[in-house]
C-alpha cells in the first residue's frame, strides 16, 4: 500500500512537514518522470490490446471490463486529484497492481489473466469497485486441460517448504528425545518419542527414497534376522523398545545420538531434493499402497502401540502434496478432484472411527477387521490419487 | 555487508552450476522459491513477536518505548512487502496511509502502523491508541496465518525484487511513508534487503547468461547500500530529514535504475 507524497486534505500541515513534503514532492516528481520516461522507452507489448481505464474521484470509467484470457495491457489514467493505486482483485487477493500513479498521469500494467471474475479498485478505499471479467481463450483452455511446466513451480516449492519445515521439527524433536534420555527421565523420553514420530511420519513419502537412512532411522525388528537382538536393530524402534517394552533407559543414549545424526543427514538430503511434477502424485500413491499392503495390517510400533496417530500423520503428509495440486486439477479434471476428496474423507473417517473419546487406542487393541477396514480406505486413497498424474497430462515416473 | 553477500552468492554459484544441469530449467526456480518462503516465514515470525512488544508498549502508555520500537518492528514487514501486500484487506488495515481514506487521519478506517505512528509523533501520546494496537496485533497474526497457507506465486516472488525498489523510489526517497516519524531510512533498508535477498536467491540460475546484468545490478546495490550506511545510527538510522540533497539524488538514480533493471528479472527467468 503506497502513495506518493500528499498533504492530508482539509488540514494545515506543520511547517517542517510542509518543508519535507515540498522537498519530497520535487523528488517524487523526478522519480515519477524517470518512471514515465522508462515506461515510454520500454518496448511496447506486442500481444494483447490496450484497455484504457480512467479513474476519477469516485469511480473507474469504464466500471465493467471484459477481456479474453492471456496477456492484456491496461492503461490507467489517474484523473482524480489523489495519488492512485490500481488493483485487480480475486476476492481479497491482489492479482496485479500498479502503485503510485501521480494525479494527471497515465501508467500501463501488463497482466496475464486466467478466466474468471475479478474486481478492480478505483481510488479511495471506500470507493465502489469495478468488475473485470476474463473469458476463456483457446490458449487458456489448452493450459487448463494440460497445465504448463511453470504452473508446477508454485506447488513444488510449497511442498518442498513443507518438507523442510517438517524435517526441521523432526530434528528438534529428536534432540529433545536424546536430551530426555541423557537426563534419565523415562516419562519425558516416552512423550518425546511419540511426539518425534509425527514429523517423521509426515515425511513418509520422501524418506522411502533414502533407503540407507531409512535403515538407520526406522528399521522394524520383524524384518531383522535376530529381531530385537539383531545388531542392525537401531533407530526409533530400538529406543521405543527400551522405553516401552523394557521400561529402561539403559543403553539408549548412544542410540539416540546416532538417531539424531541420522535425522540431520535426512535433513541435508531433503534440502537438496529435486522433485518433478509427477513425483508428487506418484509418491503419494506408492506410499498409501505400501501402508495398505503391509504396515497397517502388521503394525510397526509394537511396544508403544502408537500406530493410529502415526497413520494420521502419514496421511497428513500425503494430503499436503495432493492439496497443492488441487487448484490445477480443478481446471483439468474436476471429477478426479471429487474422487480424491471422497477417498480422503473415507481415510480420515476410518482413522477417526477408532477413537475412544479423545484418544486413539493402542494398536494391539485394533482388531483384524478394523485393520482391514483401514487398509481398504488407504488402498482406495491410493487408487484415487493414481488418477492424478494422467489427469494433469503428466507421465507416471 | 553487501560484499559478504556477494561472496556467499559466488560460492553458491560454484556449487550449483555443476549440479543444475537438469533438463527442465523452469523447475530450477523451485529451490529459490522454497528458500524465499523460509525467509518470509522467518520475517513474519519476527513481525508477530516484535508487534507484540510494540503494541504492548503502546497499550502500557509508554510513548518513549513505543516510539523506539516503531521503526524496527516495521522492518520485517517492509522486507517481505511484495508478499505481505498480496492480501488487499490486510494491506489496507496494516499499512495504509491517511491519503487512502476519505477523511484522512480522522477516518475511522485509518488503522495500522501509520495510525499509531500519527498518535505517537503528532500527538506525542498513546491516548486512544489501544484499539488500534489490538487491531494491528490481530492483523499481523492473521497475515502470518494466511501467508503460511499460501502457495507463493513465483512471478510475485521474482517480480518482488523490482517492486521493492519501486516502493523505495516512490515512498522512501520522498519521505512519504513514515511522514510523522521520519523513520523512512529504516524501511528503506528493509526494502533494500528484501530486494537483494530475491536477487541473491535467483542469482545461480542466471549467473552465466546474465553476468553483465548482474554486475550492473550489484554495482547499484552497492552504491545504495554504501550511501545508506552513512546514515546509520545505533541499530538503525537517523531521521529522514538528515538525508542530504546530494545523497538523495545518488539514491534516486541508483534506485530507479535498479527498479527498471530488476523489472526484467521475470522475463529472464521465463515467468512472463
Amino acid at each position: 500500500m503506497t502513495n506518493p507524497t500528499g498533504t492530508p486534505p482539509g488540514r494545515a500541515p506543520s511547517r517542517t512537514m510542509r518543508l519535507a513534503v515540498a522537498g519530497s514532492a520535487a523528488l517524487a516528481a523526478v522519480a515519477g518522470a524517470l518512471f514515465y520516461y522508462a515506461s515510454q522507452t520500454a518496448p511496447k507489448s506486442v500481444h494483447g490490446t490496450v484497455h484504457k481505464v480512467t479513474v476519477r474521484d469516485r469511480a473507474c470509467e469504464p466500471n465493467e471490463i471484459t477481456v479474453p484470457a492471456g496477456r492484456t495491457v491496461f492503461e490507467i489514467h489517474n484523473a482524480s486529484n489523489r495519488p492512485l493505486e490500481w488493483e485487480i482483485l480475486d476476492g481479497v487477493m491482489v492479482v496485479e497492481e500498479r502503485e503510485n500513479i501521480t494525479p494527471g498521469l497515465r501508467s500501463t500494467l501488463s497482466a496475464r489473466l486466467k478466466p474468471g471474475h475479478y474486481e478492480i479498485t478505483c481510488g479511495l478505499l471506500s470507493n465502489p469497485r469495478g468488475t473485470l471479467t476474463v473469458t476463456a481463450s483457446a490458449e487458456s483452455e489448452a493450459e487448463r486441460r494440460k497445465p504448463p511446466v511453470k504452473a508446477f513451480i508454485g506447488p513444488l516449492s510449497e511442498y518442498r517448504f513443507h518438507l523442510v519445515m517438517q524435517s526441521s521439527t523432526l530434528t528438534k524433536s529428536v534432540a529433545r528425545l536424546a536430551e530426555a534420555i541423557r537426563a534419565g527421565d523415562l516419562d519425558a523420553a516416552r512423550r518425546a518419542y511419540v511426539a518425534a514420530r509425527l514429523p517423521y511420519r509426515r515425511l513418509d513419502m520422501v524418506t522411502s527414497r533414502f533407503s540407507d537412512l531409512e535403515n538407520a532411522i526406522d528399521p522394524v525388528a520383524d524384518y531383522l534376522a535376530e529381531r530385537e537382538n539383531d545388531p542392525a536393530f537401531t533407530g526409533f524402534h530400538r529406543i521405543e523398545y527400551g522405553l516401552f517394552a523394557k521400561t529402561t533407559l539403559d543403553g539408549l543414549a548412544p542410540v539416540a545420538e546416532k538417531l539424531l545424526a541420522g535425522v540431520e543427514a535426512l535433513n541435508t538430503r531433503i534440502r537438496a531434493l529435486r522433485l518433478a511434477p509427477e513425483d508428487l502424485g506418484a509418491s503419494v500413491e506408492r506410499q498409501a499402497r505400501f501402508l495398505a499392503d503391509g504396515p497397517i495390517r502388521k503394525g510397526e510400533n509394537h511396544y508403544a502401540g502408537s500406530d493410529v496417530a502415526e497413520l494420521a500423520a502419514s496421511l497428513d503428509g500425503m494430503e499436503k502434496a495432493v492439496e497443492l495440486l488441487m487448484p490445477l486439477l480443478e481446471g483439468a479434471a474436476p471429477d478426479v478432484v471429487k474422487t480424491i476428496g471422497r477417498a480422503r474423507a473415507d481415510a480420515h473417517a476410518a482413522i477417526d472411527g477408532l477413537k475412544q473419546g479423545q484418544d486413539y487406542p493402542r494398536y494391539d487393541r485394533v482388531d483384524d477387521a478394523a485393520r482391514r477396514k483401514l487398509a481398504t480406505a488407504f488402498a482406495a486413497f491410493a487408487d484415487a490419487v493414481g488418477k492424478l498424474n494422467a489427469s494433469l497430462g503428466l507421465e507416471q515416473p | 555487508m553487501i560484499r559478504k553477500h556477494v561472496l556467499a552468492a559466488l560460492a553458491l554459484i560454484a556449487v550449483s552450476t555443476g549440479s543444475s544441469t537438469a533438463q527442465n530449467t523452469t523447475l530450477d526456480l523451485v529451490e529459490p522459491i522454497t528458500e524465499y518462503k523460509i525467509y518470509v516465514t522467518e520475517k513474519l515470525d519476527r513481525l508477530v513477536a516484535d508487534t507484540k512488544t510494540f503494541t504492548d508498549a503502546v497499550k502500557a502508555g509508554d510513548v518513549t518505548k513505543a516510539k523506539a520500537l516503531f521503526a524496527p518492528t516495521r522492518m520485517s514487514y517492509e522486507a517481505v512487502e511484495p508478499i505481505a501486500e498480496l492480501f488487499s484487506d490486510l494491506d489496507a488495515s496494516i499499512d495504509s496511509r491517511a491519503d487512502d481514506h476519505e477523511k484522512a487521519e480522522a477516518d475511522p478506517d485509518f488503522t495500522g502502523f501509520h495510525r499509531i505512528e500519527h498518535g505517537l509523533w503528532v500527538k506525542n501520546s498513546t491516548a486512544d491508541l489501544a484499539p488500534f494496537a489490538d487491531k494491528l496485533m490481530s492483523d499481523v497474526t492473521e497475515l502470518r496465518k494466511r501467508i503460511t497457507a499460501l502457495t507463493l506465486p513465483p512471478d510475485k516472488v521474482v517480480g518482488g525484487a523490482a517492486v521493492l525498489m519501486e516502493e523505495v523510489a516512490a515512498t522512501k526517497i520522498s519521505g512519504e511513508e513514515d511522514r510523522y516519524s521520519h523513520t523512512d531510512l529504516w524501511d528503506f533498508r528493509a526494502n533494500f534487503d528484501g530486494s537483494y535477498k530475491i536477487v541473491e536467491l535467483v542469482r545461480p540460475l542466471i549467473a552465466k547468461k546474465e553476468a553483465a546484468f548482474l554486475a550492473k545490478v550489484d554495482a547499484n546495490f552497492s552504491k545504495v547500500s554504501n550511501t545508506l550506511d552513512k546514515y546509520k545510527q545505533g541499530a538503525g538510522y537517523v531521521s529522514y530529514e538528515k538525508l542530504t540533497e546530494d545523497d538523495r539524488k545518488v539514491l534516486a538514480v541508483a534506485v530507479n535504475t535498479l527498479a527498471e533493471d530488476l523489472s526484467t528479472l521475470r522475463a529472464k527467468l521465463g515467468l512472463d
